[in-house]
């Protein structure tokens, strides 16, 4: 154990931290932590940066009047409740306050423990205390890490809901993070859930871009073709929205995928690497599976988009194809989170208990097949509920709004019965029904809805259940916003 | 699927010559362990660098191929004999063109090598030297950061190889660790830099940047 010091943050607080020999460095800051290691605190490099006033500025707008993990009340965001900070709180290791003495410099909150290897996580490596940073588990490195550490496809999506979730937040106050990357979004399969990090370099409205390079396969094409311009050339592009965006879609493709959107077989600069990795990745950069361009395209490409499902192979084809260069058309946060949220109502389980994958996106029931591992599903084990919401104003008339493929013991939530309602940092996450495959029988089982009904137009109070036969229809709940589901079976 | 990792090939050059004897190679060791160690928890090295060992005392060898770091195996390092850094150079150029992948229209060629050397001295073997330092410069194959370590380095012969050379002050097991720490930062930092090219990393405290 190192020396105790002692830092003052600028409200005057008092905060200790060990001084160690060789402290973890990142790119700009070098890290201590405090005592009961809840905490870190982080110093600058250059001490240029720290005599920065746009540093500084920044810093101050990020811990307050922009800071999603404090309420309204305690200094945080407009409008942001007590409830949505402690959501994001878990979400962000979001910096807490500006250290004055010893030198300029941040605290924030350390990694929560499930996003730090535990020993046994690799028989290959001793990864005990080392932080979960994507690229552990999307690129081959996952060939050391005990199959335990991985997770399933369900939990990739889950991740990546909670990732889209994350940024569409700071998006929508108008923040970019700047270096969305592997490195600075750390992920644990297996619960599904991600931390994004490194958050003292935000692009904050009213203030110049922070002076960050990125990291190589996650800048947009359009930054890196500018890279070598000074920093305030007008023709240089700076991180933004937009390039958030980029980073985005390619971490989503990863999580889920596996593999790099652009790293494929085509060669751009036979003489240099440098050239070549410049060309591949910025102006001249192709997504693997572009439609028409097959000249980057892997000739062993197993699953492609299109086995995730129509909404998600429509914002891969806007990220990658129409929007690789116009960054305008790259598909918001927003959209990723709600195709995101409409993909995991569809997944399935896959029925071969050796398929590391184990859920799939059903979304084909023509052709229901894992594309993971080829394992074919049993029909009477398709159930699916078409959510339709009433029309304002116009009675008795429904629209489309969702479809849940069923498994048994699958939990429903407010989201899959009330119109107009989303699994957001503001929903209610109380079961209200939940699905249930007895002896050869499919039902839905009322867990505490009101005014549900069923097929034949009874009420199904809570503790009862509804049968799911081919073609019936039934109402969720009650009231204006209840929606009413039609069931089909066996695809 | 196929792979399209370019590989960032790493060389360390090591004298092992007589000076280096007792606390400096053991210091030596200590360093290459914990290098191996530190960019073994690093996802983005893990993936991207291979590494390979050349010592050198009265002659220069290849001790561990260009081997990716979870199959590497630390080398056994002895000290003993002159300090032939020319014949080390003209290994290096050697294992450059056999191990390196070359960039071609069909194939996606390995990251410009980093190079680090270390000696405590100056080369006993001046003409293959000279000879090997224009061949190294010749073919620009790679991006070289030298290190002097301790007094009787001599700074105007790593100057002819590269002008990334920097100067430690002492052979203690403090200073070398650092060495080696610097190390695995540079090799961390151009493993997920957008051009890897020669560290950018400010050289360790108490050493200095020859100019």
């Amino acid at each position: 154990m190192g020396r105790i010091a002692e830092a003052t943050l600028t409200d005057g607080r008092k905060i200790q931290y060990v001084i160690t020999d060789n402290p973890p460095r990142g790119g700009m800051k070098y890290t201590y932590f405090t005592p009961d290691r809840s905490r870190v605190v982080q110093f600058f490099l250059h001490p240029s940066d720290a005599r920065d006033p746009d540093v500084r500025k920044r810093l101050e707008a990020i811990i307050g009047a922009y800071n999603p993990t404090l309420s309204e009340e305690e200094g945080g965001a407009r409008g942001n409740s007590a409830s949505m900070a402690a959501y994001f709180s878990r979400k962000f290791c979001w910096p807490e306050a500006i250290v004055r003495t010893p030198e300029f410099g941040i605290v924030c909150p350390a990694y929560p423990a499930n996003f730090l290897f535990r020993s046994g996580a690799s028989n290959t490596l001793e990864l005990r205390g080392i932080d979960k940073r994507s690229s552990w588990f999307t690129t081959r490195n996952r060939r050391f890490l005990q199959p335990g550490e991985l997770g399933n496809f369900r939990n990739m999506v889950e991740l990546s809901i909670c990732l889209a979730r994350s940024v569409r937040r700071m998006h929508q106050a108008g923040l970019a993070h700047s270096d969305l990357s592997c490195n600075n979004v750390l992920i644990d399969p297996q619960t599904g859930s991600c931390v994004v990090i490194d958050i003292d370099s935000l692009v904050v409205p009213g203030i110049f871009p922070p002076k960050v390079v990125g990291t190589r396969g996650y800048i947009a094409p359009e930054v890196l073709e500018t890279i070598d311009l000074p920093r305030k050339d007008p023709g240089r592009n700076l991180p933004c929205v937009y390039t958030d965006l980029h980073a985005l879609a390619v971490l989503i493709y990863e999580y889920l995928l596996l593999r790099h959107p652009l790293f494929g077989p085509k060669i751009h600069a036979p003489d240099s690497s440098e050239m070549d990795d410049f060309l591949a990745l910025g102006p001249r950069a192709l997504f693997i599976e572009d439609p028409k361009d097959h000249s980057n395209r892997p000739d062993d490409l197993e699953m492609t988009i299109k086995d995730l499902g129509p909404a998600l192979e429509e914002l891969f084809l806007r990220a990658f194809v129409d929007g690789l260069h116009h960054p305008e058309e790259r598909p918001a946060a927003m959209e990723w989170e709600k195709a995101l949220v409409k993909t995991l109502d569809l997944l399935h389980p896959c029925e071969d208990q050796d398929c590391a994958a184990q859920w799939f996106v059903l979304h084909d029931t023509n052709h229901p097949v894992c594309p993971f591992c080829g394992g074919p599903v049993r029909r009477e084990n398709i159930v699916r509920l078409h959510l339709k919401s009433p029309l304002r104003g116009r009675e008795g008339q429904w629209a489309g709004a969702g479809v849940v493929n069923l498994y048994d013991n699958m939990p429903l939530f407010p989201w899959h019965v009330l119109a107009n309602t989303f699994p957001d940092e503001k929903a209610d996450w109380n079961m209200v029904a939940f699905a249930c495959h007895s002896r050869g029988r499919w039902l839905l089982v009322n867990h505490s809805l009101q005014g549900m009904t069923a097929p034949n137009g009874g009420l199904v109070p809570p503790g009862r259940a509804a049968p799911l036969e081919n073609g019936a229809v039934f109402r969720a709940c009650g009231g204006e916003k209840g929606l009413l589901i039609e069931v089909s079976r066996g695809g | 699927m196929a792979d399209y990792t370019r590989r960032l090939p790493v060389y360390l050059l090591l004298d092992c010559s007589g000076s280096m004897t007792g606390e400096p190679i053991e210091a030596v060791r200590q360093g290459v362990k914990a290098l191996l160690s530190e960019l073994r928890g690093d996802p983005q090295a893990l993936e991207t660098a291979y590494l390979s060992v050349i010592t050198f005392d009265s002659h220069a060898r290849q001790v561990i191929p260009l081997t990716e770091l979870v199959l590497f195996k630390e080398p056994e390092l002895n000290a003993g004999g002159a300090t032939a850094l020319g014949e080390a150079l003209r290994v290096l150029i050697n294992c450059v063109n056999s191990e390196v992948r070359r960039s071609s229209p069909t194939q996606k060629g390995d990251w410009r090598p980093l190079v680090f050397i270390l000696t405590d001295g100056s080369p006993t073997d001046i003409e293959e030297f000279h000879l090997a330092v224009r061949e190294l410069k010749r073919i620009r194959a790679a991006n070289i950061i030298a290190c002097a370590a301790g007094s009787k380095a001599d700074t105007s012969y790593l100057k002819q190889i590269t002008d990334h050379v920097i100067m430690m002050n002492t052979l203690s097991a403090g200073d070398m660790a650092q060495f080696f720490e610097w190390v695995s930062g540079s090799i961390k930092m151009s493993s997920r830099r957008i051009d890897p090219g020669a560290a950018e990393m400010p050289p360790p405290q108490g050493f200095v940047v020859v100019p």
